[in-house]
C-alpha cells in the first residue's frame, strides 16, 4: 500500500471510531482532518518521557505502545495498547504539566495524533465535538474502572487466563516481563501460568 | 463572568448583608425569594461546578430545577450490586461509602463527605448493572440528578455537554492518580497521607471502614494509629 492510500485508510478508521459514539457526516469529519497528524515511532522509542509535558493524544493505527511508571527503580506497566486504542499520559496531557509516566513504542508504530492546542481549537470551532469528547472520555473512564476492579477482585490465575483469552496475540507481541507487570503477576508465576495455555492448544492440521 | 450571579454568593458571606438583599429582592420580586434560599442550599454544588466551567445564572437555574433533594437515614443502601444506578448524588450533608465485594469481603473505594459527588459511576454512565454498593454511613441529605435529567441537561446544548465532559475528565484523572498511588505508596505512607488530609473522618467513620478504604487489615490500621501518637 502506498503512503497516501494508507493515510486515507487511517482516517477512515478514525471516522468509524467516532461514529461508534455519535452521528457524524463525512463532511463534518473532513473538517476535523487538518487538526490531526500522523506520527511514526521506531521500536523502543519514547513518545513521552518523565518530566516532559505530553502534547499529544494518540490513537494507534499500527503497532504497540506501553505506558509505565517508575516505582523506585522498577518499571510498572500501566497500559498496553494496540491498533484502535488510545494512549497518552492522561494527567500530563490534560493538565499540561510534566509527565509522571513514560509512553514507549514496543513495535515500530504509527499513530494518529491531535495536539492539546488543536483539540481545544476543535472544541471551540466545532461545539458538536463536545459530545463526542464527553462520550470518548466516558468510555475511557468505564474501561479504567473495569481494569481496576479486575486487579482488585480477581485472582492471579483468573487475571492471566482472561487476559490471554481476550488478547490472544499479545503473548507473541509483548515481552513477557511487560505482560507480567501489567497483570501484576510475578515473572516466575507468569511462566508457570503459561503452561495452562499450552495444554489447551489444539493441533493444527 | 455573570456578575450579578456571583455577587449573590459574595453577599452570603455576611448574614446581615444577605438579609438586606433578601429583603430588598423579596420586596420588589417576591418570587425571587424562594430562589435565593434555594441558591443558599445549592452553594456547594455551585462551587463544585465552577471548578470546571463558568455557568450562567440561567443555566444553574435549569440545573437546579432538575435536581431532587433526598434525605436518608444512616445505613441505608442507595444502590445495590446488580441494580442499575439511576442517580448521581452530591453530598450536602452526611457521609456515604461505596464498596464492592471481593468474595465476602467489602472493599471500600470511596468515602464521600460534604461537597463530594458519589454514585456507582460506571453503572450510572453505562446504565449497566452495578458492581458497587452505595450506602449511607450517617443520616444524609443529597442532591440527586437522575440519568434521564442528565440527558435533558445535555440536550440543552454544548455548554452542558462541555460541563459534563470536564467533570468526567476530572473523574478519569482522579482515577489515574488513585491507580499510581495504589501501586506506589507503602501502606504506612498511605495511612499518614490520608490522616493528614482527612483528619475529620477518623471521628466519623468506623475504623474497619477506614482500614478497608486504605486497603489494609484493621490490625495494621490500629498499629499505625499508635505510631501517630508518638
Amino acid at each position: 500500500m502506498n503512503e497516501a492510500v494508507l493515510h486515507k485508510h487511517y482516517f477512515q478508521n478514525l471516522y468509524n471510531y467516532f461514529r461508534r459514539f455519535v452521528n457524524m457526516s463525512g463532511e463534518e469529519f473532513d473538517q476535523l482532518i487538518p487538526y490531526f497528524e500522523i506520527r511514526k515511532f521506531d521500536k523502543k522509542s519514547k513518545l513521552v518521557k518523565i518530566g516532559e509535558v505530553d502534547l499529544y493524544f494518540n490513537i494507534i493505527m499500527k503497532g504497540l505502545i506501553r505506558k509505565y511508571i517508575m516505582v523506585k527503580k522498577k518499571e510498572v506497566t500501566i497500559q498496553l495498547s494496540t491498533e484502535g486504542h488510545m494512549i497518552h499520559s492522561e494527567i500530563s496531557f490534560n493538565l499540561q504539566q510534566p509527565s509522571d509516566c513514560i509512553v514507549e513504542a514496543i513495535e515500530s508504530t504509527s499513530v494518529l495524533s491531535i495536539s492539546y492546542a488543536n483539540l481545544q481549537m476543535i472544541y471551540e470551532k466545532f461545539p458538536d465535538t463536545e459530545r463526542l469528547g464527553r462520550l470518548i472520555i466516558t468510555d475511557m473512564f468505564i474501561k479504567k474502572d473495569f481494569r481496576d476492579l479486575d486487579q482488585l477482585k480477581k485472582t492471579t490465575r483468573e487475571r492471566f487466563l482472561e487476559y490471554m483469552q481476550n488478547h490472544p496475540n499479545m503473548l507473541q507481541r509483548v515481552p513477557q516481563k511487560y505482560l507480567a507487570s501489567y497483570l501484576n503477576i510475578k515473572p516466575e508465576t507468569f511462566s508457570r501460568l503459561k503452561h495452562l495455555l499450552q495444554v489447551k492448544r489444539t493441533p493444527t492440521p | 463572568m455573570p456578575g450579578g450571579f456571583c455577587n449573590l454568593f459574595t453577599v452570603q458571606k455576611s448574614f446581615r448583608l444577605q438579609y438586606d438583599v433578601f429583603f430588598l429582592i423579596s420586596y420588589y420580586y417576591p418570587r425571587r425569594l424562594t430562589y435565593l434560599f434555594q441558591i443558599k442550599v445549592m452553594n456547594r454544588l455551585y462551587e463544585y461546578i465552577q471548578r470546571f466551567a463558568v455557568v450562567t445564572q440561567q443555566e444553574f437555574e435549569q440545573l437546579n430545577l432538575l435536581l431532587e433533594t433526598r434525605r436518608y437515614d444512616k445505613k441505608v443502601t442507595l444502590t445495590q450490586k446488580g441494580q442499575v444506578e439511576n442517580y448521581l448524588y452530591m453530598v450536602d450533608n452526611g457521609l456515604l461509602r461505596k464498596y464492592f465485594y471481593k468474595g465476602k469481603h467489602e472493599m471500600i473505594t470511596q468515602i464521600a463527605k460534604e461537597g463530594d459527588m458519589v454514585c456507582s459511576s460506571v453503572s450510572f454512565l453505562s446504565q449497566e448493572p452495578s458492581e458497587y454498593v452505595v450506602e449511607t454511613l450517617e443520616a444524609s441529605t443529597l442532591f440527586a440528578l437522575s440519568y434521564g435529567n442528565m440527558q435533558k441537561l445535555y440536550s440543552m446544548g454544548h455548554r452542558m455537554e462541555r460541563l459534563g465532559r470536564l467533570i468526567i475528565l476530572d473523574w478519569l484523572l482522579q482515577k489515574e492518580i488513585w491507580d499510581y498511588d495504589r501501586i506506589r505508596q507503602e501502606p504506612r505512607e498511605r495511612f499518614k497521607l490520608f490522616m493528614r488530609e482527612n483528619n475529620d473522618l477518623v471521628q466519623r467513620v468506623p475504623q474497619k471502614y477506614l482500614a478497608s478504604y486504605l486497603n489494609m487489615k484493621p490490625e495494621t490500621f490500629s498499629r499505625y494509629k499508635h505510631f501517630l501518637k508518638y
